[in-house]
């Protein structure tokens, strides 16, 4: 139990001071751009790469992510999320965009092509979204069946639109819609729930 | 449209259907137009970001190449030293580039839009004839048009001027800069869900005058959205999708 503590401390500090970096690079410090690279890169890489399935288009996006990070650190708002957690919707975001200009499709590259294939490094817990959150979003997300939960899966991960997903499924639009509108509303009930107790 | 009654598609839901990315075409444009217009719908969009987000730590982590971090401040520390007098002759120069697009340095967007009066009611200045341009009364019964595109959470914005009898467009862009890598080019999307059509790359720091032809002017009016694309220096690529929606907004009569 000593170890679990001495983690989740070492994680709010490591949130922390990537919070810090955050507001100091939203003030003009370009040097905290660097800490953030440090102490992001391996998650947002590993986001970038999932979603774009190429090693060279996850670097271009992974790029992008830093780029516009230093363009606009004054869009983070430290009040409403924890940084990594905010960092890792706009890694998954640029992505998904770079995703549907066309230039690359997701999964047609397939993983092993990607050369050299780099080290899978598994996360350190200071670069987890909050712990809490993870464990109510998935206790919650098991509450769905497991069709309407793939299908919310593969919108989040594959950047699917409800065409790209009628489509795999072979379903008409209208079918995949009601699929996951319903996931999504029993989805919405079983966190506000959450939040309230 | 199978589509079942009984799930009610309010905010919240099309919220979820935002951030995760479900959404295309105009629903995706009025999602994204409401996210910098309504605030409890961008709160319920963070809200959900923030509940997905924890979804990403089952991503197992990567390290990117080496020389990435160098790429990266290469492109920063670039920016920063060009990022003065510099960057306003990559304007011009980009500018002078355009067809169409006339140069009128150094008005704010208030200013502009008195000039733009000044310009509709000055004889001989429309050169695209417009339809009655004897009949006074009715050029001051067409209200203008004016559209702001609000650029993500930043505060900056783009301000649109369109005063339906000129056939002239005001675009004003104060506030932003070039960051010499994207230029941003903005498009009509015509009611009728024909095909966008592009009205010219945006010109950051500036207020551009042009004149619209008239199929693009045909659909301008109360309510017709505007979106803002990100692309590489130049504009959109011929032959090539354009590059990802960064901003919206919509026309509406003064």
């Amino acid at each position: 139990m000593a170890d679990a503590r001495q983690s989740t401390a070492a994680a709010d500090m490591a949130r922390e001071r990537l919070r810090d970096a955050m507001v100091r690079l939203a003030d003009g410090d370009s040097a905290a751009l660097e800490e953030i690279y440090d102490a992001t890169r391996v998650k947002l890489f590993g986001i970038c790469f999932r979603i774009l399935g190429d090693q060279k288009e996850a670097e271009d996006a992974l790029q992008d992510v830093y780029i516009n990070l230093w363009q606009r650190a004054d869009r983070y708002d430290p009040s409403r999320a924890s940084p990594i957690s905010w960092l890792a919707t706009f890694a998954r975001n640029r992505a998904v965009d770079r995703l549907r200009t066309g230039k690359v499709r997701g999964g047609a590259v397939p993983v092993e092509e990607a050369n050299p294939l780099p080290d899978q490094a598994p996360l350190a817990d200071s670069l987890l979204v909050d712990a809490e959150n993870a464990a109510q979003i998935h206790t919650c997300i098991a509450t769905l069946d497991e069709n309407t939960r793939s299908h919310i899966r593969s919108a989040f991960f594959e950047g699917y639109t409800y065409a790209q997903l009628a489509e795999a499924a072979d379903v008409p639009l209208g079918t995949m819609k009601s699929w996951i509108r319903r996931g999504l509303q029993k989805l919405r009930t079983c966190l506000e729930a959450s939040e309230a107790s | 449209m199978s589509e079942d009654k009984d799930i009610k598609r309010d905010d919240p839901m099309i919220a979820a259907e935002y951030a995760l990315g479900l959404l295309e075409g105009e629903e995706l444009l009025g999602a994204r137009g409401k996210v910098a217009t309504d605030a409890d719908f961008a709160w319920r969009k963070e809200w959900w970001d923030n509940w997905f987000a924890p979804l990403t730590d089952e991503v197992a982590g990567m390290e990117p190449s080496a020389e990435l971090w160098s790429r990266i401040a290469a492109e920063v520390n670039g920016a920063e030293a060009t990022g003065g007098e510099n960057s306003g002759a990559e304007v011009i120069d980009l500018t002078s580039r355009l067809r169409r697009w006339q140069w009128t340095a150094g008005i704010t967007s208030a200013a502009a839009a008195v000039m733009l009066a000044v310009m509709v009611f000055a004889p001989g200045s429309g050169p695209l004839s417009s339809p009655s341009p004897t009949d006074t009364p009715q050029i001051a019964a067409a209200d203008p048009l004016v559209a702001q595109v609000p650029i993500g959470e930043t505060g900056l914005r783009l301000d649109v001027t369109y005063i339906p009898e000129s056939e002239r467009m005001l675009v004003g862009a104060i506030g932003l800069t070039a960051d010499g890598v994207h230029d941003h080019e903005l498009w009509l999307v015509p009611a009728d869900g024909s095909a966008l059509q592009s009205l010219g790359v945006v010109a950051p720091g500036e207020v551009t005058a042009m004149e619209l032809p008239a199929d693009v002017a045909r659909n301008l009016g109360n309510g017709v959205n505007l979106v803002l694309t990100r692309e590489p220096i130049g504009g959109k690529p011929e032959g090539q999708d354009a590059g990802p929606v960064v901003a919206e907004g919509a026309f509406s009569q003064v």
